[in-house]
């Protein structure tokens, strides 16, 4: 068992035309892989594209070593969760009510929970520390908790592959600390494998085990995380000067990048 | 369940009982209780036993499944819209369906082909189905759903006057009580028509709540539906196909009745404080026939023996509920 969770073979993607083009990699379990580039280079299709909510281009996904095109919907959503930038208006929902949504692939026609559902909401609501908030409604809590209860949301669903975009966009520093700690302890405790699209290279740096840069629609470099971030490779990924990348970026941990 | 609902299904269920039997009991014809308790369950003969099986009867309980039908209807709509104030009467679907049935009937009458209520339902239907493609083709190219009602509405006035120009002109005696159903009324049903009406509705309420699972997936967005493993394409297509086959059966029938669709599922989820279908879906159908019993038995009642519209009625009641939504709405979201 090589532990590979999914896996991107010259995988092309887009609308109307490729966005993306022969994009490869694998995720194991328990790793946690940051998808970076500069604004339009296609990490949101990349993403879409994983989850399938866009049709393939071209290329193949294997999930957990089998290929997606042959897994039936609902058992494609037992391996695979997201957690997306659509706004979500849960009209009339207690944040437990949209947690307990994620039992959806497991639960019968009716949609009834059993106990099973509801330890696995408790669980999910454990780990990202909403206890707090759970039984309020999800329309009446901050932007953070509303983030939190998303990512609650999407590991109750007990997925193999996390898909997660641009999910500390709303959140303050506390908040954003709390999330990545959620995050890297499921795929500790899980040995889920975590693909996340970021814009902070401070926060993706501390958090990824591996990161994919994408520019123009191609991978511009991929592999450990030790080897991506360097200075070298962030300038000249979002095209911006050494000085002021030393400038802006580099000030906390000089001796690092 | 929560306690919550199993008491609001309960009122719901007594409020259903109450207001047939006020429907039974009242009337413009002048028909004492007793009286009426005794026709009900010892049978009779008479004036008074006709005036209560053959017209108090059907139109009593035409009025409490269509009136469902529209409320849920309107319910479906609001999910597929993601739109509060969506509804078969502001999307224009009613208009639609009443354009339509009202050509095949001037047609029937003029070539003297007796006309069958299966027939009206079908021929209600297209209409409904032609609004509803149109509003769903501009909803792909316009934002915000302000605009798409704004659009429900103006196809709703072509419809309705391309109804009455051919109404005005078409000169047949056959055709009399056309204008008291192209304004909307619940007056003149048959137990025949009831009969229609249930083998219509049932399955489509059925089928409503067969959906519930989806559905609630749904509400959450379609992309997370997507990743749940809903189909959502089929999901669509079976919201269009059933809201459009419960207010085509509704217009065939009773005309259009406006409001209903939008004030009933917005007062239950405000009792029932849920968004789960499972529930809203039949207690928008008792809610939706609550209310249309109700608002029958003013519109006979207040001015008898004139009778006042339905949908007048409706909307005394129903407007301000949809106005009291929209400010609501802009004073930060649904919650509350």
């Amino acid at each position: 068992m090589d532990n590979v969770k999914l896996e991107a073979r010259s995988l092309c993607a887009g609308y109307t035309s490729d966005i993306l083009t022969d994009v490869s990699f694998s995720v194991r379990g328990g790793e946690i892989m940051t998808v970076i580039g500069p604004n339009g280079s296609g990490k949101s299709t990349l993403l879409k594209t994983l989850a399938v909510q866009l049709p393939r281009r071209g290329g193949h996904v294997y999930i957990c070593g089998a290929d997606a095109d042959k897994i039936q919907p609902r058992e494609r959503a037992k391996k695979i969760s997201v957690l997306l930038t659509e706004r979500v208006n849960a009209s009339l929902m207690t944040c437990r009510e949209v947690v307990e949504a994620g039992r959806y692939p497991y639960t019968g026609f009716f949609g009834a929970l059993i106990d099973k559902d509801r330890e696995a909401a408790n669980e999910a609501i454990r780990l990202t520390g909403s206890e707090g908030f759970a039984e309020r409604d999800f329309n009446a809590v901050s932007d953070g908790q509303r983030q939190r209860i998303l990512l609650a949301r999407a590991i109750c669903q007990q997925p193999e592959v996390l898909i997660l975009d641009e999910p500390s966009s709303y959140l303050d520093l506390r908040h954003k600390i709390a999330f990545m700690e959620t995050v890297r302890r499921l795929a500790e405790e899980k040995n889920t494998a975590v693909i996340m699209s970021m814009h902070e290279l401070d926060t993706a740096r501390e958090i990824s085990d591996s990161a994919l840069c994408l520019k123009d629609g191609r991978v511009f470099r991929s592999g450990g995380a030790d080897d991506v971030f360097t200075a070298a490779n962030m300038t000249r990924l979002f095209d911006v000067s050494e000085e002021m990348f030393e400038r802006y970026i580099n000030t906390y941990n000089k001796e690092r990048m | 369940m929560k306690r919550r609902h199993v008491f609001a299904f309960i009122a719901l269920a007594a409020l259903t009982v109450l207001a047939l039997c006020l429907n039974l009991a009242f009337g413009s014809a002048d028909i004492s209780v007793s009286e009426t308790v005794g026709i009900l369950f010892r049978g009779g003969s008479g004036t008074s036993y006709d005036i209560i099986t053959k017209i108090r009867v059907p139109r009593a309980f035409s009025a409490l499944i269509l009136g469902g039908a529209l409320a849920l209807a309107g319910y479906l709509l609001q999910m597929f819209f993601r739109n509060p104030i969506a509804g078969p009467f502001v999307l224009g679907v009613s208009s639609g369906a009443k354009l339509t049935a009202a050509l095949v009937m001037i047609g029937a009458a003029a070539s003297r082909v007796p006309l069958s209520s299966a027939a009206m339902v079908g021929a209600a239907f297209i209409g409904s189905m032609a609004s509803l493609a149109f509003v769903l083709l501009i909803s792909r190219r316009v934002r915000g759903m302000s605009m798409l009602v704004v659009c429900g509405v103006m196809i709703g006035y072509i419809c309705t006057a391309v109804t009455d120009f051919v109404i005005t002109f078409a000169q047949d005696s056959d055709i009399a009580n056309l204008h008291s159903w192209s304004v909307g009324s619940f007056s003149g049903m048959t137990t025949e028509n009831v009969i229609v009406i249930l083998a219509v509705t049932v399955p489509a309420l059925v089928g409503s709540f067969l959906l519930s699972k989806p559905l609630g997936a749904y509400g959450l967005g379609e992309e997370y539906a997507v990743s749940m493993g809903v189909n959502v394409r089929l999901l669509r297509t079976a919201l269009i196909l059933l809201s459009g086959l419960l207010a085509a059966c509704v217009t065939a029938f009773a005309g259009p009745v406006s409001f209903v669709g939008i004030a009933v599922p917005h007062i239950i989820r405000r009792v029932f404080r849920t968004s789960k279908p499972i529930i809203l879906i039949p207690a928008c159908f008792l809610g939706g026939g609550i209310f249309c019993m109700l608002c029958d038995m003013l519109a006979r009642t207040v001015f008898a023996p004139t009778e006042l519209g339905i949908s007048t009625v409706t909307a005394i009641f129903g407007a301000p509920v949809v106005i009291l939504m929209m400010i609501r709405e802009k004073r930060g979201g649904m919650n509350g």
